[in-house]
């Protein structure tokens, strides 16, 4: 009872002291309160942390390449991954642009405006619009809150996900030219970007700790998608909408001069897959749920070298209706896919202005079953990297990666795809700096 | 005995201290000198680093989501990792343009602000000069901004932040006028530097900057600009090397100029006799004149 009594005093003792503080640093007038509070908060708008005093910062990213390749370009477009991959036209979403270093000779990858800035004291706006010959598209347009408490921060509009390491990234802060391989047949060559919001919040920790959660509209080629189809007489409705429920952990820590980062997401939405209108027409509606595990280790040398590991492993596990056609009458079969694979790349800055790295990609798990029989499909499907960087600037880079995949097949058989690709990456106008 | 434990471990939970991050350790001296054990501080830059390139590591975000005060150098210095940084952290409190957000270089005057600017001058900050801390005229103020920013976020101890600020000024003036006299000595001294690290330093001791090592700021030596350079300057004493450059250039001029390299720590901690404000000078005119 006593120390209950203590600890009561003890408290209220404190609340006071609080409150005492409060009143002593607020003016007394109601009016002269709102306004110092609003003219602290307006400064905000003018100043941001890169000591620039405009309201709108602009930059522009050019990224272009050359690349030599083994194949041609209609042999390299009809290659697929069996049960993973697959290139298809024509059925009318996605695809305003193609994939990166598609064509041999000369790619025009992108041209892509980045815009931000603070809409007011509570939201900042970020956009990004790539353009490409072909067109503009809108890739990301989203805002994020810049005031609430208790280590909380939403985000709203069209961003890429927070899923795994890479997908958040743009892709001129990739260390390759391509996106690795287990990103492109689970999350397609645009990644992860979808329509929706986000909620997370920094743990009150003294290490690095994030959890995350999104709920996304899902229209995603490789996974997920929303819009229903009609086969012969069979009608498949649309996807609840949104579709696509994902969360994320993130953890960091430093040992020395190393710091790790390691995390850990899990997204589950419905699949709608519609390749109907193509020459060997197929659909598929199910449900997809989708693992990832990353873990990057950078070991910082000095201010300009330092030795990086990243790794990461996704695991896709699919459960539905496959419709196919066989001698033209329908087949309906039960789909399920259970198919994992990884990247782990070293990259080592050895000076200030270069870098070389290497990257090995496999798919390692590509179970799929029709109908509750296993169908015989490779499952050791490696693509190999290395490259070497040379960057003038923080704003300019040439790179030279050569590669070699070998998860590519034609009518059953493996073709090795090799390529040499140099590319160039410029950046102009007020770009912020990369997160970690 | 156990009630007198719980009452201490609640009083101090209750007066939690005031947490204060800086980008740079001698910001965080500064922090130490007036805010001693009243505040926590953690400093994100070693002093060994390029101030212009810290990792923005995921542990510096952890430390900022709680900070209360975010103290920064300001005029473009941190904009390599600051940013990212800041908007990770999920903390309105110390958001620029709040009271949580105190950027030190308002509080001096710049030197060598462009008149215009394009990235092709290489890595030239729109506001001016940011490396100010090397001027030890432009310490008195700063340390002023931050008590008077401590008090406003934490007024219960003000008093004890503004005693502790006159006694800092009141030692700090003591050596200033030791270092003018010292430093008097070096007027007029030709010196070649590898970054335009140390103007403050120079403009205000009357040392005369023949040329930077770098042709351009931020722009690694090239043989041609190096070659220039050797053949123009004449009479120079001294080639001023930064920690974290690499030393070679500075050792190939300075032989051929018949100079000699002096490699002097820009912040707290860049070479261990550095270890605070007073020591960063003394050593600073120590390497001088040896």
């Amino acid at each position: 009872m006593k120390k209950a009594v203590l600890l009561l005093s003890i408290f209220s003792f404190a609340f006071a002291q609080e409150v005492k503080k409060e009143q002593e640093s607020a003016p007394a007038d109601r009016s002269l309160q709102l306004r110092s509070k609003y003219d602290e908060r307006l400064k905000a708008l003018q100043i941001t942390p890169t000591g620039q005093r405009s309201l709108l910062n602009l930059s522009l990213i050019v990224d272009t390449s050359f690349v030599a390749r083994n194949k041609n370009d209609q042999e390299f477009k009809k290659l697929e991954i069996p049960g993973l991959f697959h290139r298809h036209e024509g059925n009318g979403h996605g695809h305003e642009h193609g994939a990166l270093n598609e064509k041999r000779g000369f790619n025009l990858n992108y041209a892509e405006l980045f815009l931000y800035a603070p809409v007011d004291p509570f939201f900042d706006l970020y956009a990004t619009i790539p353009f490409s010959e072909g067109g503009a598209e809108v890739e990301e347009a989203y805002a994020v809150t810049r005031g609430l408490p208790f280590g909380f921060q939403f985000k709203v509009g069209k961003f890429r996900s927070s899923f795994g390491r890479l997908n958040a990234q743009h892709p001129h802060a990739w260390d390759f030219a391509n996106q690795p391989l287990v990103y492109k047949v689970f999350l397609g060559d645009d990644g992860l970007k979808e329509k929706g919001v986000q909620l997370n919040w920094l743990a009150p920790t003294p290490f690095y700790l994030l959890f995350g959660v999104e709920v996304l509209q899902g229209e995603n080629e490789q996974s997920f998608g929303t819009e229903g189809f009609k086969v012969d007489d069979v009608e498949v409705g649309d996807t609840r909408k949104p579709n696509l429920y994902l969360g994320f952990v993130k953890t960091s820590f430093d040992v020395g001069n190393l710091s790790v980062l390691t995390g850990l997401s899990f997204a589950t939405g419905h699949s709608r897959v519609n390749h109907l209108g193509e020459d060997d027409p197929h659909a598929f509606a199910g449900k997809t749920k989708l693992y990832g595990f990353d873990l990057t280790a950078k070991y910082m040398i000095d201010s300009y070298r330092y030795i990086s590991f990243q790794g990461e492993y996704l695991y896709r596990d699919q459960k539905g209706t496959e419709y196919e056609f066989h001698d033209n009458t329908l087949e309906t079969e039960e789909l399920k896919k259970k198919q994992g694979g990884f990247y782990t790349q070293l990259v080592f800055k050895f000076d200030r202005r270069l870098r070389a790295g290497i990257q090995y990609n496999l798919i390692n798990k590509n179970n799929v079953k029709k109908n509750g029989v296993k169908e015989d499909l490779p499952k050791n499907l490696p693509a190999y990297y290395a490259m070497l960087e040379y960057n003038p600037t923080e704003f300019s880079r040439i790179r030279f990666q050569v590669g070699q995949n070998r998860a590519f097949f034609h009518n059953g058989e493996r073709k090795t795809v090799n390529e040499f690709i140099l590319q160039f990456n410029f950046a102009i106008g007020a770009h912020g700096a990369h997160p970690f | 005995m156990r009630v007198l434990v719980l009452f201490l471990l609640f009083l101090t939970v209750s007066f939690a201290k005031l947490k204060v991050v800086a980008t740079y350790p001698w910001i965080g001296e500064l922090v130490k000198e007036i805010g001693k054990d009243r505040v926590s501080l953690y400093v994100i830059a070693r002093g060994t680093d390029d101030p212009h390139f810290v990792v923005p590591k995921p542990s510096h975000i952890a430390k900022m989501r709680d900070a209360d005060l975010l103290i920064v150098q300001g005029a473009s210095l941190e904009v390599g990792f600051l940013p990212p940084l800041l908007q990770q952290s999920n903390n309105p409190k110390i958001q620029p343009g709040r009271q949580g957000y105190l950027d030190l270089s308002e509080f001096v005057e710049l030197i060598e602000k462009p008149a215009n600017i394009s990235r092709a001058m290489g890595d030239v900050h729109p506001e001016g000069n940011p490396h100010y801390q090397l001027d030890p005229h432009n310490i008195s103020p700063l340390a002023r901004a931050i008590a008077e920013r401590l008090c406003q976020l934490d007024n219960p101890n003000c008093a004890y932040y503004r005693g502790n600020l006159e006694d800092f000024l009141k030692r700090w003036n003591t050596r200033l006028t030791e270092w003018d006299r010292e430093f008097a000595k070096l007027k007029g001294i030709k010196v070649i530097q590898y970054h335009k690290l140390y103007d403050y330093l120079l403009r205000r001791y009357g040392m005369v900057l023949v040329g930077t090592l770098e042709p351009l700021p931020g722009i690694p030596p090239t043989g041609k600009h190096i070659e220039g350079l050797i053949s123009q300057a004449q009479g120079v004493k001294f080639i001023l090397q930064d920690v974290y450059h690499e030393k070679r250039t500075a050792q190939f001029v300075a032989q051929r100029l018949n100079a000699k390299v002096v490699i002097l720590p820009h912040d707290v901690g860049a070479m261990p006799e550095a270890k605070d404000l007073f020591s960063l000078f003394d050593e600073i005119l120590r390497r001088f004149s040896q």
